[in-house]
């Protein structure tokens, strides 16, 4: 069916169809720049996840190779730590960005 | 899962989700779901106190009413730390979307093969409408999907892995809809033989209420072909024997009164609500007498304030959810209730969100 024109209206200028434009604050570049801090924390993280893989395989088998690395996963135990550091790492680096009403102390929260 | 599987080279994680292509990906969407959980879920209370705070201090109006959102919306988009919870959120769904979709496709071939398998084999069948021609409405790249649920091939496994990550865990191994499925209201008598899910999607619902009701024919449609291929896939995997149809919800081709019970579980917030009610006519015409439609949505919002729809009204914008703030102030059960229904008797209006809506069709 057609649905009534007004609804439709603004969706062509909605997110979904105009994909990395929105700005949030007075300078575009500040968003730009925002952007590409969060991804590198990301992007740092996939490197410190696959130094701790490297580390524990050469400590536990003596050697490695790139299939371990790239279709494997860390043991169980290291797993455990690497997501107990991965929620530190963000909450050091990135806290501070709500820390005007302590939001950097805020609890883990998967409930959304 | 048999390693011969193409699909589940590296297994599946939490629960029944394919595990991205190589480890590289899945530690970048780690940190994307944990820092969504930290700087985004996390937030949620303490940045509602702190937002409240600024327009009750200047004394701004707090109702619900379009002006009052927009003057709320102004003040509040003023404030750093609000500029960068919504900038956080805006560029995490992108990252974790374009992440997932590139994963996926690095053994694009494998997953479409397993499809197409799944396509030939039962219990259960999937039926593709090769005809059916998608609506502008439903063209929009919903969550930010990387092209949407309809227009890309893979979307059920991008779907049902960016969900994964949107939900922060709390969809794993299906318990969310399987909760909602248990909690579905049932006709006066307890006669249910016949069960339609509309907007089935990646089928996790549907699959969960063949469970509940395993002696009864469970039909699931949705407008997107590879959500239904998805779906049937999934529901095959655990042996279930449910019917995926593409088909819009809009116009069901069901025959009058078939159908004991109906079940639409988060699909009206994506729809503009002359739709919805198009397809609550569509499902009133469905069911007998005394057959129940439960619909599972987000709640009005009559209990709601200038904040809360603020955050209704950025979230259909930076999530690709054009039809969301327009539903939210439908209170649809007010609608259901002018086409024809009466609310079940569980139906309980402070407890939507997690009970829904069920409604039962008055004998004529």
């Amino acid at each position: 069916m057609t649905a009534d024109p007004s609804e439709l209206k603004k969706v062509p200028e909605l997110a979904g169809f105009k994909k990395n434009n929105p700005q949030y604050y007075d300078d575009p570049a500040i968003d730009q720049l925002m952007g590409i801090v969060l991804d590198l924390g990301a992007e740092l993280w996939v490197m410190r996840d696959r130094q701790a893989m490297l580390e524990e395989l050469l400590e536990t088998k003596g050697s490695v190779t790139q299939e371990d690395l790239d279709k494997g996963r860390p043991s169980e135990a290291l797993a455990g730590r690497l997501e107990q550091e991965r929620q530190e790492f963000i909450r050091r680096v990135y806290g501070r960005l709500f820390a005007e009403y302590g939001g950097d102390k805020a609890e883990f929260s998967a409930v959304f | 899962m048999s390693a011969k599987i193409p699909a589940y080279d590296r297994g599946k994680i939490a629960g029944h989700y394919p595990a991205l292509s190589n480890r590289q990906d899945e530690a970048y969407v780690d940190f994307i779901r944990d820092a969504r959980n930290l700087l985004h879920h996390a937030q949620q209370k303490p940045i509602t106190e702190y937002s409240m705070a600024i327009l009750e201090a200047e004394k701004l109006p707090i109702d619900a009413g379009p002006q009052s959102v927009k003057t709320a919306t102004d003040r509040l988009m003023k404030d750093n730390t609000l500029r960068n919870y919504y900038r956080v959120k805006r560029t995490y769904q992108e990252s974790f979307w374009d992440r997932i979709e590139t994963s996926f496709n690095r053994r694009r071939d494998d997953l479409l093969s397993d499809l197409a398998k799944a396509e030939e084999t039962g219990p259960g069948s999937v039926e593709i409408d090769s005809d059916l021609k998608i609506p502008e409405y439903a063209s929009s790249e919903i969550h930010l999907q990387p092209g949407g649920n309809m227009n890309e091939d893979l979307a059920g496994y991008i779907y049902d892995h960016g969900m994964m990550v949107f939900l922060g865990g709390i969809g794993n191994n299906d318990q969310a809809h399987k909760m909602f499925a248990f909690g579905a209201a049932e006709p006066e008598d307890g006669n249910i033989k016949r069960i339609l899910d509309i907007g089935c999607g990646a089928g996790a619902m549907t699959m969960a209420l063949k469970e509940k009701y395993p002696d009864a024919e469970v039909i699931g449609i949705d407008m997107s072909a590879p959500m239904v291929r998805y779906a049937h896939k999934r529901s095959l995997e655990n042996g279930l024997d449910i019917t995926f149809k593409q088909m819009p919800a809009e116009a069901l081709d069901f025959e009058d009164g078939s159908f004991d019970l109906i079940v639409a579980n988060l699909l009206f917030h994506e729809l503009p609500v002359s739709v919805s009610k198009q397809v609550t006519r569509e499902v009133h015409r469905l069911l007998r007498n005394g057959g129940v439609f439960h619909l599972f949505d987000f709640p009005g919002d009559k209990n709601k304030n200038a904040y809360a729809m603020f955050f209704v009204e950025m979230d259909g914008a930076d999530n690709g959810e054009p039809f969301l703030p327009g539903f939210i102030r439908s209170n649809f059960e007010d609608i259901m209730l002018e086409l024809g229904f009466e609310m079940h008797k569980n139906f309980d209006p402070n407890m939507i969100f997690f009970k829904g809506r069920p409604a039962v069709k008055k004998a004529a």
